[in-house]
């Protein structure tokens, strides 16, 4: 499902190239159930918008769905990110002028895909997340939890097959947090590749295989990893 | 995806935010509104002027005072070129020309002011007014119509007969009508719903303001202008508009006019044709005619077709102006409008972020704020366009001076200009939302 190979990225700052991500190595397979943990700082968000095509790589390869992401035009990519990944982050970014309806629907809008029953879909998506009665609400009168819930049910609306979730709970309370992890779990048991970048040990627990985010290098879980982080 | 979807995609933003497309839409409002009401009073004036000037006929010519110099390619040059002279035109010379070959009619007027007197005592009215003398074609040739009575007839004329046709103004103005408040009115005539503000104003300046408003009337009765005494024999209607008017004259017959008073030169003369196949040679003929009783060539003779030439040259600066109103009012909403996109988009970042984060393609997105500010220019060019037209039927149910023109073209040119203005001040705040790196947009505070 996804493999990167060598990956490299680095920004520039003063002139200067600072590497961020120096030569990650990644293989996820479809249906896995993935955590990438690491410092603040350590590169997390950067691989996240790497997976997720938002960024590119200046080193390396990446393979999505058996197709060569780093040979890919703007055009493709943005094609292939809407076809194939769903994305929910720690800020939900919804847009805040549409209704809780129309966020959901927004993918499906750019989507090449002939949907026959857009409508019966984002309503049958709303009321797997419990908020098809708050469809004609504006994102600022929901709270933090039912936010992630509608970004949630936005990321799946196309039936990607990967969600990459960025400290998916890091604005929610304990009790909503445990909601929004539960509708992952029921999202992973559907079959779809869970990617979830976090610093919070209680989300990573609840994926199959955790990794370890340093020095721009992936590493597998271990005890002294544990205890870094 | 498809254009139709842009399309709603685009609407769907300056939906969600109404408020700001609102004041942003200002600027083309304004400006489509000035556009419009400037380009009806431009062809309303150009209409109402070439109405006068072409009401003259193609088969008329005018003989004026003084002589209008030739222009370097040897047309009369009425603009700059009319040397002010004293009228030395005599209704001697309207007798020459009368016998000049395919001359159908010929119609001179002299003009003077004087007192027009009517009443006795403390209810007497004393007006001054322009007082004309010309013969029975007058009313045909100023395109004067009767609201009573009649007017003078050839035999009139002949017998020097002391009968006068007012205009509206000095009529109403005899009878004190505009004086005379509401309440002391005879008869048990229900009183009239008062007029707003802005109909008494328009009355006002177009000088109507109460000519219905009395019953009373002095035809058939006697006015005296200065120590003789005339006999109202018909009231001309209003008829104000631009350059003449016949509401403040006084009209009587020539003869009378030269007997009765002491003048003696015309102001002018409208000279007639069979048909306009003999136009040139009867032009021709009548400077002849007329030269022939002076010394110098102190008058001029020009067709209807030189004045229009003339008039076409004013109303010409008129359109350029037009023009430049026009081009300055786009390019200021224009700029307005590129100005609010571009800070549209700056606020917006974080949607374009998450936009493209779901699929949108750099030509989707430019497509969908492309669409935004061609809509938001269409939509103010719209509503400016219903403004100018409101403005256009108010001013023609209430203001006679002259009819303000609204043509087709002038709809068309707003349309397109809001379209044009769109399209180019849209392009650079579309191309700047399409071209941000969605990672950085959802980043953006």
């Amino acid at each position: 499902m996804i493999e990167l190979r060598e990956a490299k990225k680095w920004f520039r700052s003063g002139g200067e190239k600072v590497p961020v991500l120096r030569g990650v190595n990644l293989r996820v397979e479809q249906g896995e159930y993935v955590a990438i943990m690491g410092k603040s700082g350590s590169g997390k968000s950067t691989l996240l918008n790497l997976l997720g095509t938002l960024d590119t790589l200046d080193g390396g390869e990446y393979e999505l769905a058996g197709k060569a992401v780093h040979k890919m035009s703007k055009r493709k990519r943005a094609a292939l990110r809407n076809k194939e990944i769903g994305f929910v982050f720690q800020h939900f970014h919804l847009i805040p002028n549409l209704s809780v309806y129309h966020n959901v629907m927004l993918p499906l809008t750019y989507s090449k895909r002939r949907w026959s029953k857009k409508r019966e879909r984002v309503m049958d998506l709303l009321e797997q997340v419990g908020l098809a009665h708050k469809k004609r609400q504006k994102p600022s009168r929901l709270s933090g939890g039912e936010k992630q819930r509608v970004a949630i049910a936005r990321a799946l609306v196309n039936e990607p097959g990967l969600i990459l979730a960025d400290e998916p709970t890091g604005s929610l309370d304990e009790e909503t947090t445990e909601s929004v992890l539960h509708l992952l779990d029921r999202v992973h048991k559907d079959g779809a590749t869970i990617l979830v970048i976090t610093h919070d040990m209680e989300v990573a627990k609840r994926a199959e295989r955790i990794l370890f985010l340093k020095n721009g290098v992936l590493e597998e879980w271990s005890d002294e990893a544990a205890y870094r982080v | 995806m498809k254009l139709l979807t842009g399309f709603k995609l685009a609407w769907f933003g300056l939906w969600s935010n109404r408020f700001r497309v609102l004041f942003a839409m200002m600027g083309v409002v304004i400006g489509m509104f000035a556009v419009i009401v400037l380009s009806a009073i431009a062809i309303g004036v150009k209409d109402t002027m070439m109405k006068q000037m072409g009401g003259l006929g193609a088969e008329q010519i005018l003989v004026i005072p003084g002589r209008v110099l030739d222009t370097t390619s040897g047309q009369k040059d009425l603009l700059s070129g009319l040397t002010s002279v004293p009228s030395t035109l005599t209704y001697e010379d309207a007798k020459a020309v009368e016998e000049v070959e395919n001359v159908r009619s010929v119609t001179p007027q002299l003009e003077t002011v004087s007192f027009v007197q009517w009443g006795e005592g403390e209810g007497t009215q004393r007006l001054q007014a322009a007082v004309v003398g010309s013969t029975d074609q007058y009313a045909r040739v100023q395109h004067a119509e009767l609201a009573e009575g009649r007017f003078f007839t050839k035999e009139e004329q002949e017998k020097k007969a002391k009968v006068i046709v007012l205009g509206s103004n000095i009529h109403d103005g005899l009878l004190g009508k505009e004086q005379v408040p509401e309440e002391s009115r005879d008869g048990g005539t229900p009183e009239a719903e008062p007029k707003p503000w802005w109909q008494r104003l328009l009355g006002t300046v177009t000088g109507q303001a109460s000519a219905e408003e009395k019953a009373e009337s002095l035809v058939g009765k006697d006015v005296m202008i200065g120590e003789t005494s005339y006999r109202v024999i018909g009231v001309l209607a209003p008829n104000a508009t631009l350059g003449s008017s016949t509401d403040n004259n006084v009209v009587m017959p020539i003869e009378t006019a030269l007997v009765q008073t002491d003048m003696k030169n015309l102001t002018k003369m409208v000279v007639e044709a069979e048909s306009t196949a003999v136009i040139d040679q009867v032009d021709v003929d009548v400077f002849s005619a007329i030269k022939e009783n002076h010394q110098e060539i102190d008058f001029s003779v020009v067709k209807q077709d030189q004045m229009l030439e003339a008039l076409d040259r004013v109303t010409s600066i008129l359109q350029v102006m037009l023009a430049g109103i026009t081009l300055t009012a786009l390019v200021i909403s224009g700029t307005g409008i590129m100005n609010v996109m571009v800070m549209s988009v700056r606020e917006r970042t974080r949607e374009i972020g998450i936009r493209k984060a779901l699929g949108a393609t750099t030509f989707e997105v430019m497509v969908q704020f492309f669409f935004e500010t061609v809509l938001l220019c269409l939509l103010g060019g719209v509503i400016g366009l219903g403004l100018g037209y409101a403005f256009v039927e108010v001013w023609n149910a209430n203001v006679s001076i002259f009819s303000l023109v609204l043509p087709m073209w002038a709809v068309k040119l707003a349309l397109y200009s809001s379209v044009v203005v769109g399209t180019l001040f849209g392009i650079y705040p579309a191309l700047k939302a399409a071209r941000m790196n969605p990672s950085k947009a959802l980043r953006f505070e």
